[in-house]
């Protein structure tokens, strides 16, 4: 679905509140502990040029950009500096001290570019690349990239006199160490963090369930069983090779997802962090983490590819469920008509047999004339009401035609005041001139409406919903107003979810625009229509 | 002096596989004058036409093997002069436009039916198809040529220009209008034009015995 159609304009000061709640303050004081604790627990992997090869602080600084938007990039990166000045790995009395701190800025920046970025890249894209799972994959692989790749121009700008990012083969050696320190730590510690941070705003906790036993011991036996051939290679001599546990990653990322994959990868970690934290010089040990973050990366992106197919086989099975219902609606539909059709040919008899009976037994008794009329008045009354729903069933009634805006709101109400009332909600209708009329299809243009206000009194918590309209220039523009805030405004599980996406396709039919503008506290959607310029609205909008 | 046909001189048949409704129809008409018979099956009222000649048929559309379209082609082929007036519980925008503009039907009516507009149009169907039958008998008498210099004149021609376009002489086209004239025992351009429209003279003189009375009202 498209998001571009929906315009929110919140002000800038408003941006810069959003940023930085009270909510926010307390995660940002635990990141200070929590960057400051994972930097240190960071130190045995560090070597010459680079700064450790397993970076858990990447982990956390992506988890926390990652769930709560890369807005909060500004404070991530002065939390960080500070952090860094008071264990003292910023020394402020240092000459090189401006060069320290826009270093330590860089990873933070770098950071909240690439996820803009590849967020911004995959919005309104179908297919697999375009599903959260793969599009978090990417993220994970480009922010530490991008971290590697702006240490050139920074070292540029103000090249650090420590040695810290060396020039030439050295400096590909750095960066490289960089990139995958920075990825073993996302790919590790991301994870588990956002799922942390998923259940614990979770309103209603999920009850507890154990995985199914077969997977979990597939998964097992093949970690299991290509760990013990790594660690034969290595008692064969072969030094410690990753292949092994490449392919047993890729193996059950493919079969199950993503928390699968990250088991696996922590039992990889697990094995061979600590013996590459051991006696191992700096090209041995980059080398073995150049290994195990391919077979991170691998593991994590077989494991994030089957879980967005199993996202898009969802996709398809809902869909596959609304064309049923919409097979049984048309299968409803044509039965109605049979229905129709059945009842309108006795009854043109029984019409015309009781038109005769009345004016036959005119002359007769009171009573018997009576009973002709009533006959007759009944049989009447059916041939109406069986033209009249014919007609509704029909497809040729719904043509474009002049439509006052005031009726269409009108029919929109008188339609969803059953669920109005149902719901002990309000809906506030204001007052609608008549000159308003748009050229549009009847039936279609108000359920569109009515999706609209559907999903306006399903969101509003016992407010009332107000609907207005008025022109705009040479548009007519439907307000559908709902007092509700921002975050109590997304909801789950009502009805398919379909509504807006219907409502929006409608509107664009009739060469129009379905608009979202929020106020402060309350969510707008706009219909904005071209106004008709034809008789009817001379006639004061009579259709 | 120019009178249509009146309808109660016709009859009319009435098709609608549901019995019923086709019984109901005959006698709402008859009711109103107009002599009707009912038919269920199309093939059965074909096969009676050589002998029984209606001059409107109102039929429904949606029947078993022959729907009402068909029937009114079919019936066309053995007269193109009988009205047809549709009528159907399945009313389309597309059948109703058909039903007009490619059957010949004068209206196209939805069940239940509106008895005012049924009466309507089988009057005026009845009027049209005795219009058609004098039109066709009165060419019936004529020869080819005669045809040809009747058209023409009908239109407006004058002797010289109809000469001109069938290349004949001015000579022969008079002596084709006196036949002309002499068939159809009219004294004028004007009635030989109101003839043409299907329209009924009076009153009715000695008839020369090769033109049919039908052209005339009969004498009161």
């Amino acid at each position: 679905m498209k998001q571009g159609h929906f315009t929110i304009k919140p002000s800038a000061h408003k941006l810069a509140r959003r940023a930085f709640s009270a909510n926010n303050a307390g995660l940002i004081l635990l990141y200070a502990v929590g960057f400051a604790v994972a930097n240190w627990a960071a130190r045995p992997w560090a070597g010459a040029g680079f700064f450790s090869l397993w970076y858990p602080p990447a982990g956390l600084r992506f988890a926390v950009l990652w769930s709560r938007g890369a807005r909060l990039t500004p404070w991530l990166v002065l939390i960080e500096i500070i952090a860094d000045i008071v264990v003292g790995t910023i020394s402020l009395t240092h000459g090189s001290a401006l060069q320290e701190i826009t270093g330590a800025a860089r990873p933070g920046l770098s950071y909240g570019t690439a996820m803009g970025l590849v967020r911004h890249l995959s919005r309104g894209r179908s297919g697999t690349l375009g599903l959260p799972p793969m599009i978090f994959g990417m993220v994970a692989i480009a922010a530490p990239a991008l971290n590697a790749i702006l240490v050139i121009p920074f070292e540029a700008w103000l090249p650090a006199e420590s040695d810290r990012y060396r020039s030439g083969v050295d400096a590909a050696i750095s960066l490289t160490g960089l990139a995958v320190g920075d990825l073993l730590g996302i790919l590790v510690l991301a994870p588990p963090l956002l799922w942390l941070s998923t259940i614990a705003r979770l309103k209603h906790p999920l009850p507890w369930r154990w995985p199914s036993l077969r997977p979990v011991l597939e998964d097992g036996l093949v970690m299991s069983g290509c760990l013990g051939l790594t660690i034969a290679l290595w008692r064969a001599g072969l030094g410690a090779q990753t292949t092994p546990s490449l392919l047993a990653g890729a193996w059950i990322g493919l079969r199950h997802g993503r928390t699968a994959a990250w088991f696996a990868i922590l039992s990889q970690t697990l094995v061979f962090l600590p013996y590459s934290a051991g006696a191992l010089d700096d090209p041995l040990r980059l080398e073995l983490h150049l290994g195990i973050a391919s077979s991170v990366l691998v593991t994590w992106l077989a494991g994030s590819f089957s879980d967005a197919q199993q996202k898009a086989q969802a996709a398809l099975d809902r869909r596959n469920r609304m064309l049923y219902q919409a097979q049984r609606l048309k299968t409803l539909r044509a039965m109605s008509v049979a229905v129709i059709h059945e009842i309108s040919q006795p009854l043109s008899t029984l019409a015309i047999e009781a038109a005769h009976l009345r004016s036959a037994t005119l002359g007769l008794g009171h009573d018997i004339a009576e009973s002709a009329a009533l006959v007759n008045r009944k049989a009447v009354a059916l041939s109406d009401m069986v033209r009249r729903l014919r007609r509704f069933g029909g497809r040729e009634v719904d043509e474009p035609s002049a439509l006052p805006v005031a009726m269409l709101i009108q029919s929109a109400c008188q339609i969803v005041s059953f669920e109005v009332r149902d719901q002990s909600k309000n809906l506030h209708c204001g007052p609608i001139s008549p000159d308003l009329v748009v050229h549009a299809q009847e039936i279609e243009l108000t359920q569109a409406l009515v999706n609209l206000l559907r999903n306006a009194l399903a969101a509003g918590q016992g407010q009332v919903v107000s609907l207005l309209a008025c022109a705009h220039g040479e548009a007519v523009r439907i307000i559908v107003n709902n007092p509700t805030s921002l975050v109590t405004a997304t909801r789950e599980g009502t009805g398919m979810g379909i509504g807006l996406a219907i409502a929006r396709t409608i509107v664009e039919a009739h060469g129009g625009q379905l608009l979202r503008e929020d106020k402060s506290n309350s969510v707008r959607f706009v219909i904005s229509l071209p106004l008709f310029k034809g008789p009817a609205r001379l006639e004061g909008g009579a259709r | 002096m120019i009178d249509p046909v009146p309808a109660r001189a016709s009859s009319v048949a009435v098709l609608d596989d549901d019995a019923d409704l086709a019984a109901t129809v005959s006698r709402l008409l008859a009711r109103h004058e107009i002599t009707a018979l009912p038919f269920t099956d199309p093939h059965d009222l074909l096969n009676a036409w050589p002998t029984r000649h209606f001059a409107c048929v109102v039929s429904d559309i949606q029947m078993g093997d022959m729907d009402g379209f068909a029937f009114a082609d079919a019936l066309r082929k053995h007269d193109p002069a009988v009205a047809m007036v549709f009528m159907t519980a399945w009313p389309t925008t597309t059948h109703a436009v058909d039903a007009v503009r490619r059957h010949g039907g004068l209206d196209y009516l939805e069940k239940p039916i509106d008895e005012a507009r049924l009466i309507a149009a089988v009057g005026d169907g009845v009027a049209w198809s005795a219009r058609q039958r004098r039109i066709a008998a009165l060419t019936a008498a004529f020869t080819k040529r005669e045809r040809e210099v009747f058209d023409l004149l009908v239109r407006g021609h004058s002797n010289k220009e109809i000469a001109q376009r069938l290349g004949i002489s001015a000579r022969t086209v008079e002596d084709h209008r006196a036949a002309i004239t002499a068939k159809t025992r009219t004294n004028g351009l004007a009635q030989l034009i109101a003839l043409s429209r299907g329209d009924v003279l009076r009153p009715l003189p000695a008839n020369p015995g090769n033109f049919p009375d039908s052209l005339w009202e009969p004498a009161k």
